[in-house]
């Protein structure tokens, strides 16, 4: 007796003429993943199955398919030959000692002879039977029993679906570039819109010797683990000291973080441009800091003329944003203590209702941006993560 | 000798075939060479996986019945503080000793502190921080004339071949040591046990080390141990020690924190005004002079509890490197270092101040 997983997908359902255009590809990122795993996909309509693996590959092979957006649920289902004193059999091992039950079944074998509630109902006599401590609820069973009947002579007996990562397939809704900080909140951005379909090429802002190498380390290691979720990412480093320098030694303290913010969006709408990125995404949600407000979000999103910048996280608590982060695993590494040295940069009391007037007149005294600019955009280190 | 002991000589020391016995008797070779630089037996000394195991044993087991109090100073190495700090959470008395500005233990304090109640006490030797030696030969009288029976612990780890010390004549009873601190390998370290002393093992199992420590033992590190006590030459540290000090002490906002006239000669603790020690670091790391930080650089984490009880002043705090010295260092490879320190930290001032 062979064990497969089902896998079913979500939101593709609604899709009209140009699911196929998803289906490949969340196809090929299920493939993908499966790399490294002696296994089959088959891909029917609108289900799919993975076999012939090692058994001892199972929970690998699930926890690898539960990282796949696109994908909503699986299960993992015993392959029996379509005979009805088998299949109590095996039902039976899966069943616990006492409790309610019912079985469901589907009949894609329609030469099989019984009907769909006929084998459920000779099912559930066979099993009660032979165990009395067990007992059929139609209505609010402990377990059900799914039993699919399938063309092929062989049925698929399975007890409990798990939930996978939901949302769109990575790639078909383009590509986006993520302002990835090393903190709690940007990974679970890209988490988020990855999950909307869009793969991801993150920028990191890199200020050595005032943050360290550690810090780097650490967003490389942050966009590893994304990469679980969202495929394979560049990670884009920008040489940002020059620029913090020119920064606070010309401009007033109190609209440092706020000009460094326009720094950080100018440079990556330029890298987002190169790399035919269609969207920025940053991790900013409301009033959490004081470069998240809505007059410092207004002042920062100015420089940007191009394309929208996505911040998925704008409605959310802290602790819904930490919970996230505790749930696709970044958060411990987030927790890291190594970015903060900036702080010998960072004033007593950052502007909160800053202004686009005087935030230009403060870029005024720094000279030639352009050129600033221009030179963080020729030394790039790209990273492939 | 590595490629011996992994390829020709893979025995477990504890084995009782021959080839075993003659690697044991290196073994003993290498603990009766450290008892010889510390003057005391080698049956008093017990090999451990380094000075944290030596210094956390001391104090779990040092302090017996768990009853009476603790007498630590406040510059001890973590590997001393945190386990003292863990039975004070869990009740014990635990008293610490600031130190005088010089970097030094407060002699007077300190015996203010031991009473007839006194059940442990440990004073680093050389500070880890700032290279500082405490005179453990005296305190350790001091401590037992007050109350003999107070355990005497030190942490010998920087000062062990770097500091003239000999335990006979001392009243200390426990003293912790290192391999690696002295150019040996990473994994070897010792606990000196004077001898009388009834001490319970803290790693349990199949009775190495005459019960009192097991687990097999790292017979390539443990070796190393001795190869470099033999090889160890400090001689000429002091030369190097005085031109870093010298030349330091002329720069503008530059502190050498502790006082050169009890220096080891082996470490100097300087506090730089106007910048930050991990930012500092950097620059130096990258022009290729390596120095330690004493306090990370964000106001967020953790504090230098030595300096602080120096009371140094909060911008030398800040702005703290720590520099040590080898006897593999040159003069030319200092004087180079400090014109790198001094151009550095000019660079990183401008840079901030604009």
């Amino acid at each position: 007796m062979d064990n497969i997983i089902v896998l079913r997908y979500g939101e593709l359902y609604l899709k009209g003429k140009n699911r196929g255009f998803f289906e490949r590809q969340l196809i090929g990122n299920i493939k993908n993943k499966l790399k490294g795993f002696d296994c089959e996909l088959i891909c029917h309509r609108g289900r799919y199955e993975v076999s012939g693996y090692d058994r001892n590959d199972e929970s690998r092979i699930v926890n690898a398919l539960k990282t796949v957006f696109g994908l909503k649920s699986l299960s993992i289902a015993q392959k029996v030959p379509s005979d009805i004193s088998i299949m109590s059999d095996v039902i039976l091992e899966k069943l616990p000692r006492s409790g309610t039950f019912k079985v469901d079944t589907h009949r894609a074998d329609k030469t099989f002879p019984l009907t769909s509630p006929q084998v459920s109902a000779a099912l559930g006599e066979k099993i009660i039977e032979t165990n009395k401590n067990l007992s059929v609820d139609l209505h609010n069973p402990d377990i059900v029993v799914n039993v699919d009947i399938r063309e092929d002579k062989y049925t698929y007996i399975y007890t409990a679906k798990e939930d996978c990562a939901g949302g769109m397939p990575v790639g078909c809704a383009g590509k986006g570039l993520l302002m990835l900080s090393g903190g709690i909140d940007s990974p679970v951005s890209g988490y988020m819109l990855a999950k909307r379909g869009l793969s991801l090429d993150a920028i990191h802002f890199h200020s050595y010797p005032y943050t360290s190498v550690q810090a780097k380390d650490k967003v490389v290691e942050l966009a590893k683990i994304m990469s679980q979720y969202c495929g394979n990412m560049n990670l884009i480093v920008v040489p940002f000291t020059k620029i913090q320098e020119t920064i606070h030694t010309k401009c007033n303290s109190d609209y440092m973080i706020t000009i460094v913010r326009r720094f950080m969006m100018r440079i990556a709408e330029k890298v987002a441009f190169y790399r035919d990125c269609g969207c920025i995404v940053n991790g900013e949600s409301l009033g959490q800091v004081a470069s998240q407000t809505l007059q410092s979000i207004t002042v920062t999103n100015d420089v940007v003329k191009s394309m929208p910048v996505f911040r998925p996280l704008i409605g959310m608590d802290k602790q819904e944003i930490i919970d996230i982060s505790l749930k696709i695993g970044t958060y411990e590494t987030s927790i890291l203590p190594y970015e903060d040295c900036c702080t010998v940069f960072m004033p007593d009391s950052p502007v909160t209702k800053p202004t686009i007037f005087k935030a230009e007149n403060e870029e005024k005294k720094m000279g030639d941006i352009e050129k600033l600019i221009e030179q963080a955009l020729d030394n790039l280190e790209i990273i492939k993560i | 000798m590595s490629n011996r002991i992994l390829e020709r000589d893979f025995y477990n020391p504890s084995a009782l075939y021959y080839c075993a016995v003659e690697l044991r008797k290196e073994l003993d070779a290498s603990r009766a060479c450290i008892a010889d630089k510390l003057d005391c037996k080698p049956s008093e000394v017990v090999f451990t996986s380094g000075a944290t195991e030596s210094n956390n044993w001391a104090v779990a087991c040092g302090f017996k019945n768990k009853r009476g109090n603790i007498v630590v100073s406040e510059g001890e190495h973590p590997s001393v503080y945190e386990p003292v700090m863990l039975l004070k959470g869990k009740g014990i008395d635990v008293r610490t000793v600031p130190l005088l500005s010089d970097g030094r233990v407060d002699e007077e304090r300190l015996a203010c502190c031991v009473d007839c109640e006194t059940a442990f006490v440990s004073v680093i030797h050389a500070s880890n921080e700032t290279g500082v030696v405490n005179d453990v030969m005296r305190l350790s009288r001091i401590v037992k004339e007050k109350n003999p029976r107070a355990v005497f612990h030190s942490d010998g780890v920087q000062a062990f071949c770097k500091v003239p010390f000999r335990l006979s004549g001392s009243c200390v009873d426990l003293y912790s040591i290192s391999a690696h601190k002295i150019g040996g390998l990473k994994g070897a370290g010792a606990l000196y046990i004077r001898n009388g002393f009834n001490i319970s093992p803290l790693v349990s199992g199949g009775g190495q080390e005459r019960n009192l420590r097991s687990g097999t033992e790292n017979v390539m590190s443990i070796l190393s141990f001795k190869s470099a006590i033999e090889d160890f030459d400090g001689s000429h540290v002091c030369d190097l020690y005085d031109y870093a000090v010298a030349y330091l002490s002329k720069l503008v906002g530059v502190k050498i924190n502790g006082c050169a006239d009890h220096s080891s000669g082996y470490i100097v603790s300087v506090g730089v005004s106007g910048v930050k020690s991990e930012i500092l670091q950097h620059i130096l790391s990258d022009s290729g002079v390596l120095v330690g930080t004493g306090s990370a650089c964000s106001s967020k984490t953790k504090k230098n509890r030595t300096l602080e009880s120096m009371k140094t002043e909060k911008r030398f705090m800040e702005g703290n490197i720590r520099i040590s010295f080898s006897p593999s260092n040159t003069m030319e490879e200092i004087k180079r270092a400090m014109d790198v320190i001094s151009v550095s930290i000019e660079k990183l001032r401008s840079a901030i101040n604009g």
